[in-house]
């Protein structure tokens, strides 16, 4: 009985292996799709662009001339539609799941239900909602694709090494989905604008800079644009930033403090009273000092103490008017929503419908708790 | 069952005649002073001859019986009793058991007119000496090793273990061979239920020879057909005479020096006596990475291979770009590429044993320079295939006992092709197949898994964490068999 069962089973196991019954895909069968773009196109259609790796111009010892990339793209009524386009195009099966960039056009977001983009994100399992979202603003995504990076093999692994080397490392898709499915809260994106940058004297190559950031409402739609020192700010207040640096001028324009900021984080707290609620929003965080032109002696524990003080005065001020300017906006990026939901679900079921109306009204102070733990390695300036 | 005849004549005639074409059967007949006519008969080379030359012949010729001791009734008898200073000496009325002592080595001394034989044990050929165990080294610890003797095979684990507890039980085993074997454990340690059914089956053993320790492995194992082994080998003694202090039962073979241990789990294979020999700290993290080794050593092909596959998106994205880089232009599917490496590995290995010393550079240079680096060179083989055979087969040695390490070899074929096959899905089937099989295992009734399945949460912290020794000392248990 055993052999007749294990005659069996190698019989169906070589039949099968030996006749080439198996789907196995070799990587030089494939095409890796390392950044995809979104982009708004005529007629109802959008256009889809892969920037796709080409393995044999990574070897080691090819000819570095030609890059190591291309783009594809087409166009079509949705994304599928688009990509299998693309896939006629090509001699390899295109894998989307290495993607490590998803770029979104300004044109994109203006015309189209980004819901429409959601679908095939939450929808295919080949999507792996790892890759990094950033809107393109002023220019399409497929620009940015095209652009060779003077360091990185490919823009798109650029892009991804520059989020996660300025400590912002949650800018996912999946954080995206999240987000914008969240009553309470409001996503924020980071975007790129194309920058002729002069790398040295002969070279002036345009290269995809992280710019700013922008707020999105529920449909996704743009609200308004950060720059990239408020969408600094701004991260620290939605506790999305983990470390940072900051600059700020010394009383009377007296030189400046540079500090290094570690252990980034913020607190909401609900205070008593009733509608419309009063919301204190504490950022906390440890700095350093790491430059001072403000002729401080900073070995005077007096001096340090001041310094601490009027950093958390500056910060706060600071904070409280990028706050209060996104908060006329209307988008909940911050999550107080969500806080609020938890701490009062009866009070935020009459809130929750027009939350982004009833977020413009909320009370909101921003209070600022900066440890400052090292004057650097000298006290006193070098005289 | 012939006896021995009174005339030394017949008795002369009839062993000569069974020994017949024998050229190295000695039958030296003399006579002493007083007529009496007798015969020595011994193997040449198989007997100490200094010793039957000064003990015996020296004696009896030149000084005769001694003065005033008539003679009794049975000459060997007095012989045996008072002349010849020998402590193994005895008589025996049957020829059989003559001619079988007369094989093994010993000495007939048969006198005219007594119808028995005198046979005295004087063996006493060339052995090889007590050597360090080249297959079983360990970095501390007993450098003596099992020879072929089992006479000093025995006295090597007595001089280890001086109680009374230890017993050696003996056996001899195959129709032409006449192989002594002996059954070694502590009594009152060892399970009786693993001792009764090692002596049915050595009972049981039918066969013309054993030449070595392995033939009475494969008769008395639970399941010839499974690939894991079901009996431990060693040539150290220190291991056995632990083993025995655990409770395990060792047969010792006459003629090789690989001892069997047994019962055995499949984690025996997995540790080595140097665990026990180091710090216990320092244990933990070569066993770990060994348990770690051993898993590469049977999956890491078959891993890649479905990966790379059938999978790729399981592989970080540089490493997978990395991986089609390098295999932009290879000729053969992922599969065939690795097997054809496997294929290469393995036979290096087959021939790394068979060559003589001096070709072994020659195997290692032709294995590097042509099959490594110019097959990648050429573009037949890809660098990541290189190294995933490669570590495989440092994983594979990282496995403590050689005999351990076979299964894996086997296994890890068989992963390949069914991963090659179904991907991942073949590999959990191989593995589900694989993990079924070893909890069927037995051997002399433990559990080949134990103590992971069944679980016992006692025992399985020395498979993790090798306690300090005296913490195990409180914690062995009589009368269990591990």
């Amino acid at each position: 009985m055993i052999r007749l069962a294990l005659a069996v089973v190698v019989v169906i196991v070589l039949t099968l292996s030996a006749s080439g019954c198996s789907d196995f895909v070799e990587p030089n069968q494939l095409a890796f799709v390392m950044a995809s773009g979104l982009d708004h196109a005529e007629n109802g259609m959008i256009e889809i662009s892969h920037q796709i790796v080409i393995p044999s111009q990574l070897k080691k010892g090819s000819p570095g001339k030609s890059d190591s990339y291309f783009v594809m793209s087409a166009k079509g009524k949705d994304i599928f539609d688009a990509q299998q386009k693309i896939q006629r195009k090509l001699s390899r099966r295109m894998l989307t799941s290495h993607r490590i960039l998803l770029l979104v056009g300004e044109e994109f977001m203006k015309h189209n239900q980004v819901s429409v983009m959601f679908d095939k994100l939450g929808r295919d399992p080949a999507n792996n909602l790892r890759d990094a979202i950033v809107m393109v603003r002023g220019g399409s995504a497929k620009d940015i694709l095209m652009l060779t990076h003077p360091m990185e093999y490919l823009s798109s692994v650029a892009a991804g090494k520059e989020l996660q080397i300025n400590g912002m490392k949650s800018f996912s898709s999946r954080k995206l989905v999240i987000d914008s499915l969240a009553e309470g809260s409001r996503p924020i994106i980071p975007f790129f604008q194309i920058e002729k940058i002069e790398l040295s004297r002969a070279k002036k190559s345009p290269v995809a800079v992280l710019s700013g950031f922008a707020v999105l409402d529920k449909q996704l739609k743009v609200k308004g644009y950060l720059s990239d020192a408020e969408g600094a700010k701004a991260l620290w207040m939605i506790g999305r930033g983990s470390s940072d640096g900051i600059t700020i001028p010394w009383k009377d324009g007296n030189g400046a403090l540079s500090f290094r900021m570690t252990h980034m984080n913020r607190r909401i707290h609900v205070l008593r009273g009733q509608d419309p609620k009063r919301v204190e929003l504490t950022v906390a965080a440890q700095v350093y000092l790491l430059e001072n032109t403000a002729s401080l002696d900073m070995s005077e524990v007096d001096t340090m103490v001041m310094a601490q003080h009027y950093l958390n005065d500056y910060v706060q001020k600071d904070l409280q008017g990028t706050f209060d300017k996104m908060q006329r906006w209307g988008p909940d990026v911050f999550g107080i929503g969500e806080y609020l939901h938890r701490k009062d679900p009866a009070w935020w079921r009459s809130q929750k419908n027009d939350w982004d109306e009833n977020f413009k009204k909320l009370d909101v102070t921003v209070k600022a708790k900066i440890q400052l733990r090292s004057s650097g390695i000298i006290g006193d300036q070098l005289k | 069952m012939r006896s021995i005849s009174t005339s030394i004549e017949a008795n002369e005639a009839y062993l000569s005649e069974q020994f017949n074409r024998c050229s190295d059967i000695i039958l030296r007949s003399f006579a002493l002073k007083d007529d009496t006519v007798m015969l020595l008969i011994y193997l040449d080379g198989m007997t100490h001859m200094q010793g039957v030359e000064d003990n015996v012949l020296k004696p009896l010729l030149f000084g005769g019986l001694p003065q005033g001791l008539d003679r009794m009734q049975s000459l060997a008898e007095t012989l045996r009793r008072e002349w010849l200073p020998m402590t193994n000496i005895k008589t025996d009325e049957s020829m059989e058991e003559l001619v079988h002592h007369i094989l093994l080595g010993g000495l007939g001394i048969l006198v005219e007119g007594e119808a028995s034989a005198l046979i005295a044990q004087v063996q006493g050929y060339e052995t090889r000496g007590i050597q360090e165990p080249l297959k079983e080294s360990t970095l501390r610890g007993s450098k003596e090793g099992f020879v072929e003797s089992i006479r000093t095979n025995m006295t090597m684990i007595r001089r280890r273990i001086v109680h009374r507890q230890l017993k050696m039980e003996s056996y001899t085993i195959g129709k032409y061979t006449q192989t002594a074997v002996v059954l070694a454990y502590m009594e009152g340690i060892a399970d009786e239920n693993v001792l009764t059914e090692v002596r049915k089956r050595l009972d049981g053993i039918e066969t013309d020879g054993i030449i070595d320790s392995a033939y009475i492995e494969e008769w008395i194992e639970n399941n010839s057909f499974s690939i894991f082994p079901q009996i431990q080998n060693t040539e150290r003694p220190d291991i056995v005479a632990a083993s025995l202090l655990e409770g395990k039962v060792a047969l010792l073979t006459n003629g090789t020096p690989f001892a069997l241990l047994l019962p055995v789990t499949f984690w025996s294979g997995l540790q080595s006596a140097d665990d026990y020999f180091e710090r216990f700290v320092f244990v933990v993290l070569t066993r770990f990475i060994r348990y770690i080794m051993t898993f590469i050593s049977f999956a890491l092909p078959a891993i890649y291979v479905a990966l790379s596959t059938f999978h790729p998106e399981m592989i970080p994205s540089n490493l997978m770009i990395g991986i089609a880089t390098a295999r932009e232009n290879s000729p053969f599917p992922t599969v065939i590429e690795v097997f054809l490496m496997m294929i290469v590995f393995d036979s290096l290995q087959e021939a790394g044993v068979h060559l003589p010393n001096q070709l072994g550079p020659v195997v290692s240079i032709i294995g590097a320079l042509v099959i490594g680096q110019a097959a990648v060179e050429a573009g037949i083989i890809s660098t990541p295939i290189i190294i995933v055979i490669s570590l495989t087969g440092i994983a594979t040695y990282t496995i403590p006992r050689y005999s351990a390490t076979l299964p894996f070899r086997i296994v890890r074929y068989l992963m390949l092709f069914i991963s090659g096959w179904l991907g991942f899905v073949g590999f959990a089937f191989g593995m589900m197949f694989l993990l079924i099989h070893l909890v069927m295992l037995e051997s002399f009734g433990t559990p080949y898994l134990s103590p992971v399945a069944p679980f016992d949460g006692k025992r399985i912290k020395d498979l993790i964490i090798r306690y300090p020794v005296w913490v195990k000392n409180g914690r062995v248990k009589k009368g269990r068999a591990r």
